[in-house]
């Protein structure tokens, strides 16, 4: 126990920062991908080419920052500390680029065997990632709803994962699939988007929605209930999945969107109630976030209540731009922008090479000025699922534009960090 | 009866109250509200300071012989929260408000992600190991805390 507390098991910069530099580059990569593609990217959901899309985002970024921000924050919000976070970073970092490269290459590709090659690459790499950071957090007593959002977090992780890794070697290997591929599919992202995604935001949105804005703290009971409501809600609409029972799959994603679109109102109204000077990139990127992930729950509930919308091949692919670009990228970049100033300069004080503030390392300013260009990349992606041929390639250009300005933001700070430990000091 | 991790908790929240008062007057531009609302602050957060280092933790250094361990960073994270507090008073002196704004940003990251490991981590061992000797710690602590 007495570990926990020391800054020798404190994660080194390093080990968290290599994951929040290349998370960017998907962004920016998935991004490109958009502009060079043009309209028929967003056609269908099915296309190859935005399956590998989504993959670059959601797995090259989303669990990219996910898996370096746990290590660093697992030990300070739960006690468990990872036996070796540096030497874990390392192989995890590597494991995730690699993997979410030659997924997004396999499925762009139709490359069957590469498909399998991948997707087994990605399902080891998770694998021990679940196995380094769940030993240590499940030692440890569920004694906040954080806690325990973050052990059922884990579990969506491992289902999800086992999931898409299932999927892409039936495919690659021509195995017979159970059932039909959409809904393994649509379990797939339910389980990565909402039993792992949705519980692990929830989890740190308990700990970091009042720390950072000084509102009221999230209320205790939904706050315990939550995590294992979207588990329980995810396991039935497996089981209504698995025994072709499509009423108890539709009643799953209602009552997940509705656990979501409450979630989302509440921390929505507790950011109301800040108490902070001023509304800086984070609060920002939250709210465009959480608008965003309000409008996909609304749409997930209509076509739960009215199949027939659902079917509209628009229909899932402006869900899944408005969930994962409008809120996960966004929730995610507001996080960064917290973390990586903050641990930049905590890491200058513990080396003696200190500035006054984190501001000095990254200002609030270029940080606000990206969020608006990466909000306006949302609403033209999100027009641009009704509007292609207007508006595919604009919408490319401006989120790519807003991905290169968020790397060259914490390349910047990163740069800067590196510059006042070499002179030992910038005061 | 309150245990110690509620009752230093309390005072956490009590801190933040007046963290709050002093940044907002100060992103208002009443840099001498910003002044005697950040003093009332800082007073509040050294004496909690004072009341872990010289009550609390040699309290639970005595009983678990863990000088070295947990309250040994939490008291190196106490200076760094002191040099953060000088530094904010400097900028209010110098009526440097964007310098204060960006000191009291990572005053209340550095602050707060310390009390989460106070709170979630020390305060509960702490109640474990001094459970015999609760009441007499919290009457010292509510003597330390007390508004002068």
């Amino acid at each position: 126990m007495q570990a926990l507390l020391s800054f020798d098991k404190a994660p080194p910069f390093a080990a968290p920062a290599r994951f929040f530099l290349t998370a960017p580059l998907f962004l920016l990569a998935a991004a490109l991908v958009l502009l060079a593609s043009g309209p028929e990217l967003l056609e269908s959901r099915w296309s190859p080419a935005l399956v590998a899309v989504t993959h670059l985002v959601t797995v090259g970024f989303m669990l990219m920052v996910m898996c370096g921000a746990l290590i660093q924050i697992l030990p300070v919000v739960a006690g468990a500390n990872l036996a070796e976070p540096l030497g874990t970073a390392r192989w995890l970092h590597a494991g995730l680029t690699g993997g979410a490269l030659a997924l997004a290459a396999a499925l762009a590709s139709g490359e069957q065997r590469f498909l399998a090659g991948a997707a087994g690459l990605l399902g080891a790499v998770v694998a021990g990632f679940l196995w380094a950071a769940g030993r240590p957090l499940f030692a440890v007593a569920s004694t906040s709803p954080t806690i325990r959002g973050l052990k059922i977090a884990l579990a969506g992780l491992a289902v999800a994962t086992a999931a898409g890794c299932l999927i892409a070697v039936a495919v690659a290997l021509g195995w017979p699939l159970p059932h039909a591929l959409p809904d393994l599919v649509d379990l797939h992202a339910g389980w990565a988007l909402g039993a792992w995604g949705g519980v692990l935001l929830a989890a740190m949105a308990y700990v970091v929605v009042p720390m950072f804005q000084l509102t009221p703290g999230y209320p205790a009971r939904p706050g315990w209930l939550f995590p294992p409501l979207v588990l329980g809600l995810a396991v039935l609409w497996a089981v209504g999945a698995g025994f072709q029972m499509p009423f108890w799959v539709r009643v799953a994603q209602g009552a997940t969107a509705l656990a979501g679109i409450a979630f989302a109102a509440l921390t929505l109204r507790l950011q109301s109630r800040r108490r902070r000077a001023r509304a800086d990139a984070t609060l920002r990127c939250w709210q465009v976030a959480l608008v965003a992930t309000l409008l996909a729950l609304l749409m997930l509930l209509a076509s739960a209540v009215h199949p027939a919308l659902g079917e509209h091949p628009r229909w899932a692919v402006l869900g899944g731009v408005l969930l994962i670009v409008g809120g996960y990228v966004s929730f995610i970049t507001g996080m960064l922008y917290k973390i990586v100033p903050f641990l930049a300069w905590l890491h200058l004080q513990n080396c003696g090479a200190g500035v006054s503030s984190a501001s000095r390392i990254l200002a609030d300013r270029p940080m606000l000025a990206q969020t608006r260009v990466h909000a306006l990349a949302v609403f033209l992606l999100a027009a641009a699922c009704l509007w292609p041929e207007w508006l595919a390639r604009p919408a490319g250009f401006v989120l790519a534009s807003a991905s290169a300005w968020m790397f060259a933001n914490l390349a910047g700070a990163m740069r800067r960090y590196r510059e006042l430990a070499a002179a030992g000091g910038g005061r | 009866m309150t245990t110690i991790r509620a009752f230093m908790t309390d005072d956490h929240r009590h801190c933040d109250d007046l963290f709050a008062d002093a940044e907002q007057a100060a992103g208002k531009g009443q840099l001498d509200v910003a002044r005697a609302e950040f003093g009332h602050f800082r007073q509040a957060v050294l004496a909690h300071f004072a009341a872990e280092e010289s009550t609390l933790f040699p309290a639970f250094e005595a009983r678990t012989g863990m000088a070295m361990g947990p309250t040994r960073v939490m008291r190196m994270e106490h200076e760094q929260i002191r040099a953060l507090l000088a530094d904010a008073v400097d900028a209010l002196a110098a009526a440097d408000s964007e310098e204060f704004l960006g000191i009291a940003e990572t005053l209340l990251i550095m602050m707060q992600q310390h009390n989460m490991k106070e709170e979630n981590i020390l305060y509960p061992m702490c109640d474990e190991h001094l459970a015999d000797v609760a009441g007499e710690v919290l009457a010292r602590l509510e003597v330390d805390t007390a508004e002068p």
